[in-house]
């Protein structure tokens, strides 16, 4: 919960350090005044003073607290700012808002957890937190993907990840690119999910990535038998004051920034154009 | 209640004006808007209708400087609380929207909430309608009953007096040799005027068959994929003056002040009419087109609040039918989507 007296200030944050990802993806580490904890699925606002303000889900372990990570894709006016900053830099932050991943559901129980693109970073922190609770789930398993090979977010852990003996872990891309490297799956993420060997009538999945990808993962997995309550969405809409104010990110009656960003599928299916 | 004099109502706005920011009402052509008390005004015009703008800029203002430099707490302001003078019922209807946004949520805005602590209500009773008006299909009636501090009921020549909180108690008590105790008549004065005042709302109603608010409920949700939308949209220039008149609008953008050096961020009014409102940095739009924007205040206004604050985000003010270039007329809209269902 938002401790400030004012939810629209930012806490005065130094950026410690970036990374470049991608050739448009980069992850801030960065160490606000007063430190911000965060649980995994809820996002914060980062500002760049004088230029303003986006929402970013952090990727980094929700259990650190004096300083957080953010991976950003270079799209929009702030981002491209963003991208700019260097080390030393100040920016602001405000948050975390929202809701978070469910993980305490996924005790004895079945975990798939689906990432697409840019949405590894969500799901970076949140396998983190499963990663540290390992021993309390029955099966994890990962599935993730990309458009191509060279835009394959934190491409090097993750291949790390494919040597977890606790973990079944399966990477693809939508093309190769002529990547000669590249010694995972090609095609589109729903194309890897046949062998997740779950029980997939109490098995839980996540999945965070692009709204087409979203839309299409989520079918296949109604197709597999996973029940509709137990799918999480994390919904990428327009979130601004991050406390249901703007009015900005309503989904149905319900506000991204407040009852989300991670709902559960069955709370907004009914609600129209929920993927545009 | 009270009775004042006209007189003495003059010397209660002096002495509101040493602790508040008054702000009454005047009358341009056919417009009344509030402006700022001066001795000098010589017909406010307190009884008639509502004005052009709308209340909420005293509680959810247009411009407000919401953060400074990093720090906790919010930016000073040197301005006094205001007392606003003859405010309608229609525009006290918009509190039960805008307090469950900013007050009664998850979350409260301070910013809002001081304003609504501080500031004084004046209210007044409508004495006429215009051609707009039809708070009464909303179940609003054209005189306030809740939500004010003082309500005044213009009479021949002077107002009849009732307060309705601790401050207007209170006021009212130290200022206790303005008031007089009211007579028969002047009650009776009251009574007359509201009825008269209703009897022309209901006039409207009937002339432009305005449906009623017990025929709003899924009126929406039945009529999502009408063509009325696009219709009723084709000629919406997307100006957003419906938002910024509206009492019930709480939409707002976060913008901060060009200027790297020094952190500054403003909370300015939004609207839901204009396309980029509801993008995202990555391209997708949930309501690229116009008239989805135009469905989705509607929707707000007629399906959302209803769910989560059992309100109808509407109080039949009639400002937004007055303001709109495109000539789009809320009224008009009910009307063919009650229609609609209930052919």
């Amino acid at each position: 919960m938002y401790t400030s007296k004012n939810p629209y200030r930012p806490v005065k944050t130094i950026v410690l350090d970036v990374i470049t990802e991608t050739p448009t993806i980069k992850t801030f580490v960065l160490q606000p005044e007063t430190p911000i904890s965060f649980e995994t699925g809820q996002f914060i606002e980062f500002s760049v003073p004088g230029c303003g303000e986006a929402p970013f889900t952090p990727s980094s372990r929700p259990s650190v607290s004096d300083t957080l990570e953010v991976t950003i894709m270079r799209v929009g006016k702030v981002t491209t700012r963003i991208h700019e900053l260097k080390k030393n830099d100040i920016v602001g932050l405000r948050g975390p808002f929202g809701s978070r991943y469910p993980v305490e559901l996924f005790k004895d129980k079945e975990v798939l957890v689906i990432g697409g693109g840019c949405g590894f970073a969500p799901v970076r922190s949140l396998m983190y937190k499963l990663f540290e609770i390992r021993g309390d789930l029955k099966k994890l398993v990962f599935r993730g993907g990309c458009r191509n090979p060279k835009e394959f977010l934190y491409r090097d852990e993750l291949e790390s990840w494919t040597n977890k003996n606790d973990l079944n872990i399966r990477l693809t891309v939508d093309k190769s690119d002529g990547d000669t490297v590249w010694k995972h799956d090609v095609g589109l993420v729903t194309t890897i999910l046949g062998d997740v060997g779950m029980d997939v009538k109490n098995g839980f999945a996540v999945v965070c990535g692009p709204p087409i990808m979203m839309k299409f993962t989520t079918g296949t997995l109604l197709d597999m038998g996973f029940r509709e309550d137990n799918i999480f969405l994390s919904m990428e809409k327009n979130m601004s004051c991050g406390i249901g104010k703007c009015g900005h990110c309503r989904i149905g009656t319900y506000y991204a920034c407040k009852d989300g960003p991670v709902f559960r599928y069955d709370a907004i299916k009914k609600f129209p154009n929920i993927w545009d | 209640m009270y009775y004042i004099s006209e007189n003495n109502f003059s010397r209660f706005l002096q002495i509101c004006d040493d602790d508040y920011d008054v702000f009454l009402p005047v009358k341009k052509g056919n417009n009344r808007f509030f402006t700022r008390y001066t001795q000098q005004i010589q017909q406010p015009v307190v009884g008639e209708v509502r004005t052009s703008d709308p209340l909420k800029a005293f509680f959810f203002r247009a411009r407000e400087k919401v953060a400074r430099d990093f720090e906790d707490g919010m930016p000073a302001e040197s301005r006094k609380p205001a007392c606003i003078v003859g405010v309608k019922a229609c525009d006290l209807a918009g509190f039960k929207v805008q307090d469950s946004v900013f007050i009664n949520n998850d979350y409260l805005d301070p910013f809002y909430k001081n304003e609504r602590e501080n500031n004084l209500i004046i209210s007044s009773d409508c004495t006429c309608a215009i051609d707009t008006c039809f708070c009464l299909a909303l179940g609003i009636k054209p005189y306030p009953i809740e939500n004010f501090d003082i309500n005044l009921t213009p009479l021949e020549n002077g107002y009849l007096v009732e307060v309705g909180s601790e401050a207007g108690i209170k006021i009212v008590e130290i200022h206790s040799q303005l008031f007089t105790e009211p007579n028969e008549s002047q009650k009776n004065e009251r009574d007359t005027i509201r009825e008269h005042t209703k009897d022309a709302v209901e006039k409207n109603i009937r002339n432009y068959t305005i449906p009623l608010k017990d025929k709003f409920e899924g009126i929406i949700e039945k009529n999502y994929e009408s063509d009325i939308w696009q219709d009723e949209a084709s000629t919406c220039v997307e100006c957003g003056a419906c938002n910024a008149i509206c009492p019930t609008c709480h939409c707002f953008l976060l913008y901060d002040q060009k200027d790297e050096k020094k952190m500054e961020r403003l909370r300015i009014w939004d609207s839901c009419m204009i396309k980029d409102f509801a993008r995202v940095a990555g391209g997708a739009n949930p309501r690229e087109k116009l008239w989805m924007r135009l469905r989705n205040r509607f929707e707000k206004k007629f399906d959302f609040f209803p769910k989560i604050a059992d309100i109808y985000a509407c109080t039949g003010c009639g400002r937004c039918v007055s303001a709109c270039p495109a000539k789009i007329d809320i009224r008009n809209v009910l009307k063919r989507l009650v229609h609609n269902v209930y052919k």
